[in-house]
């Protein structure tokens, strides 16, 4: 057999670059952790799922269709978005995901020697795919939880090309307003791209939420990153786009893999778009839900951030990876916060109330369970003296 | 062929004895312009001598022996590649019982002598044959400067320190905190400075802003995905000063999205935030003065645990179950057998000396028959040798390592914790236990 080195091949910021890996599926986790039942609460998911015509869609889908190629550049999509936003479809790029259109916009503006500028405790992608693309990723941290502005002026020198703001922010829900974000823009005053990565917006409420869809006109270096995965309940078919000023999207699209997105999720996003009807029930089932966290967290005594988005952060007193372990023992699957740099943090997906029921009786039990492992410790420690 | 590229001499010879001048001299030569003193370059050159005499003696051959010497920050490394797969590793057993030669020398003897002449002595063996590395460290100054007291700090920040700040910081936790809870490159400030500037080791510092220093903490990578945590050690602070924790965010912060897959604290200081960590469970040590502790390891796992499969000796399986149940771990637990197949003759194990701490670890290279006799001749000979902390560590992603459970426990060894992910699966530790009775 010819030796082969794979080491000897790989650039340094691969070999430095650690592989993502995915949870095991639900049945195969059920069985290691000998749960009957899981509640999926660890990926900000719609427990509604996809607005009701999109599921028409899905469900009459013409099989025959598979054995076709899709729109290579989701043209009826685009059509749509347009519509829905008032501008010229080609401003729109759709993506496998919003990961993937992460993946276009750096490896559009991103050369050798170049850096993003983005925060340490929000969505992992942008630092990710910059690393292993080779760039710099310069993590400014959270101000109080928050995307800290002038923080991230300081760290723009003259090779970074892209400041990511996660708006809302995943995991802590905080946000820029309206004057905020065009105060940044002002002071970036046009010399890098900034995108605003508004995966939940469709889940805010707040009224100073900037209309970023508006003020791309004025400021033509804001590029929009939105989903299909949250609020329209299409994750499993991996949908996304962006949206920007026309020649800056015409420079992504150089660098735009076509017919990356199949053609069961560009009709189901479709379908889905115009149903404000399924965006008024889902944030309905999110107020509730955060009310009764909020009100069960408090009797429990465990500090929280519930910003905007359909998650809550939660701090607690031990380890958030055992906390994770004993949840699943109880059928609940949360997601443990080491990996956003946030210890002892669990983010929850606030979810219909069966599910919130199961989360506050579990995380009671982990609680007692630990409160008890200490004390034996504790008795322990004594005896030893 | 000799050749450099960069801090590093590469020579390939023939296994024969003629060459044995020309390897000594690279060697002496290539670790004396690395920036080695003197007596520590005549050790790994005495070293280089033992291990090239042995194997050219032991396997002559046209095979060609490769060395390879580099410098490392704080030390001088040399690997031995060499394509013969015959070779016994037997003689890398502390317990090698030496086969005379004619002239009634000992000839695996030099083998052991190599290795205790490094600080590091490690081998493998794989498709492309046998590689042994020896690392011998750079000799530093014992601190001896007097140490500031540390003031406390009313408002502090977490940041990387300089390396004049981590010389105080080494200086400061020999101080306030006792000896065998710090590692023993602790007592050479300027090699943890060199250590930090070639990353074998990070660290953190909590100060003021006119640079005074309440605390610190240090970790390090320690193979398989491990990082180990050498602290937070405080200086005298308010016990409400949140410090503690602060530097833990920071460490966990600098390392949640590596390849590391956990974080263990082997020699805890007290100022350790309990709430970040669980349990594994204790270790015994005997200070210097004689007096037996136990000491807690602690450890957290970096990423949502996907659960494993393990292999475990039939005898384990209890101990298995209760420490998986204790630390909720998702496991499915395998028992491999032994049933009759053919077995190597001889079991090898490395024993790796933390003499500062007084104690061994032991870990297996290879099962074999007589692996009863190998670990009661490494028990003997370390007891003699007044060595009072003997550890075993079993893989259990490595089904043959199971194989010696039954010669552990009949040896006086006891399972004592489980690390997760300690190894390719979990790691049980043993420790020998004399005084406990059999199980």
């Amino acid at each position: 057999m010819t030796s082969f080195s794979v080491q000897e091949l790989l650039p340094d910021y691969i070999k430095r670059f650690e592989a993502y890996i995915p949870s095991k599926p639900d049945p195969e986790l059920m069985k290691l952790y000998g749960c009957s039942r899981l509640y999926r609460l660890n990926n900000n998911e719609n427990p509604l799922g996809p607005p009701p015509a999109a599921q028409e869609v899905l469900r009459n889908w013409p099989t025959v269709q598979a054995a076709k190629y899709p729109s290579g550049d989701a043209y009826y999509l685009r059509q749509a978005l347009g519509a829905r936003f008032g501008k010229d479809a080609d401003r729109f790029l759709v993506g496998n995901g919003a990961n993937e259109v992460i993946s276009f916009v750096i490896k559009a503006f991103c050369e050798s020697g170049d850096n993003i500028v983005t925060a340490d405790r929000t969505f992992a992608v942008y630092e990710w795919i910059a690393q292993f693309s080779g760039f710099e990723a310069r993590l400014v941290p959270l101000r109080d939880y928050a995307f800290d502005d002038q923080g991230m002026l300081e760290r723009m020198d003259a090779r970074t090309k892209i400041v990511f703001i996660c708006n809302p922010n995943n995991p802590t829900g905080t946000y820029w307003n309206r004057d905020k974000l065009c105060s940044f823009l002002d002071a970036v005053a046009g010399k890098r791209v900034v995108v605003a990565d508004e995966a939940y917006c469709e889940f805010v409420e707040s009224e100073d939420y900037p209309d970023s869809m508006t003020l791309m006109d004025e400021y033509p270096n804001l590029i929009v990153f939105r989903t299909f995965s949250k609020m329209y309940g299409l994750a499993g078919l991996r949908i996304g786009y962006l949206a920007g000023d026309s020649e800056v999207v015409d420079a992504v699209r150089r660098t735009c893999v076509v017919y990356s997105v199949n053609t069961m999720a560009q009709e189901a996003a479709l379908a889905a778009l115009g149903d404000d009807e399924h965006i008024f029930r889902t944030r309905q089932m999110v107020r509730e839900g955060k009310e009764f966290l909020r009100k069960e967290l408090n009797r429990l005594g465990l500090p929280f951030i519930a910003g905007e988005g359909n998650f809550v952060m939660i701090r607690l007193p031990m380890s958030d990876t055992l906390a994770y372990r004993k949840l699943m023992t109880h059928g609940v699957m949360v997601r443990a916060m080491t990996g956003f740099r946030c210890p002892n943090h669990i983010r929850v997906t606030v979810s219909t109330m069966d599910a919130m029921d199961a989360f506050v009786e579990a995380m009671e039990k982990t609680l007692a369970s630990e409160t008890s492992n200490k004390r034996r410790a504790g008795a322990v420690a004594v005896e030893n003296r | 062929m000799l050749s450099t590229h960069g801090p590093e001499v590469r020579l390939t010879v023939q296994g024969h004895r003629a060459f044995l001048p020309v390897v000594t001299a690279a060697v002496e030569k290539a670790s004396l312009a690395f920036g080695m003193d003197e007596p520590e370059s005549l050790a790994l050159t005495l070293a280089t001598e033992e291990i090239f005499a042995y194997l050219c003696s032991s396997h002559p051959g046209e095979s060609p022996i490769e060395i390879r010497c580099t410098r490392g920050p704080y030390y001088v490394q040399e690997e031995v590649l060499f394509r013969d797969r015959e070779l016994s590793m037997r003689a890398f057993n502390l317990t090698a019982c030496p086969v005379l030669d004619e002239a009634g020398v000992c000839e695996e003897t030099g083998l052991l002598i190599a290795s205790r002449m490094v600080d590091q002595f490690r081998m493998a063996r794989d498709e492309a044959g046998f590689h042994l590395t020896l690392i011998k460290e750079k000799s530093y100054p014992v601190f001896g400067a007097s140490v500031v007291e540390a003031p406390r700090l009313e408002k502090y920040s977490v940041r990387a320190p300089d390396p004049e700040e981590i010389k105080l910081l080494v200086r400061l936790t020999h101080h306030y905190h006792p000896t065998l809870l710090l590692p023993p490159a602790f007592s050479f400030p300027g090699k943890v400075v060199d250590m930090a500037a070639g990353g074998h080791i990070c660290a953190l510092v909590a100060a003021d802003s006119a640079a005074h220093v309440g605390g610190g903490i240090f970790w390090r990578e320690a193979g398989s995905g491990m990082i180990e945590l050498f602290g937070p050690y405080l200086f005298d602070q308010r016990p409400d000063s949140g410090i503690g924790s602060a530097l833990v965010d920071g460490c966990i912060g600098a390392i949640a999205r590596t390849d590391a897959t956990g974080l263990l604290c082997r020699y805890p200081s007290p100022d350790l935030p309990s709430e970040y960590f669980e349990d594994l469970g204790n270790l015994s040590y005997r200070e210097k003065d004689g007096t037996d502790v136990e000491v807690g390891a602690y450890f957290r796992l970096l990423h949502e645990d996907p659960g494993s499969m393990v292999w475990t000796h039939p005898s384990l399986e209890s101990f298995l179950a209760r420490e998986y149940r204790r630390l909720v771990l998702a496991r499915e637990v395998r028992v491999a057998t032994w049933e009759g197949e053919a077995a190597s003759p001889f079991s090898v194990l490395l024993a790796e000396f933390d003499r500062s701490r007084g104690h061994v670890t032991l870990r297996p290279v290879w099962w074999g028959d007589d692996s009863e006799d190998t670990v009661r001749g490494y028990v003997d000979i370390l007891t003699k040798e007044g060595i009072p902390g003997v550890f075993f560590e079993m893989d259990l992603g490595r089904p043959w390592h199971g194989h010696f459970t039954p010669a552990l426990l009949r040896n006086g060894f006891e399972p004592r914790l489980l690390l997760p992910y300690g190894g390719r699966g979990d790691v049980v530790v043993f420790q020998h236990m004399p005084d406990r009775p059999l199980p």
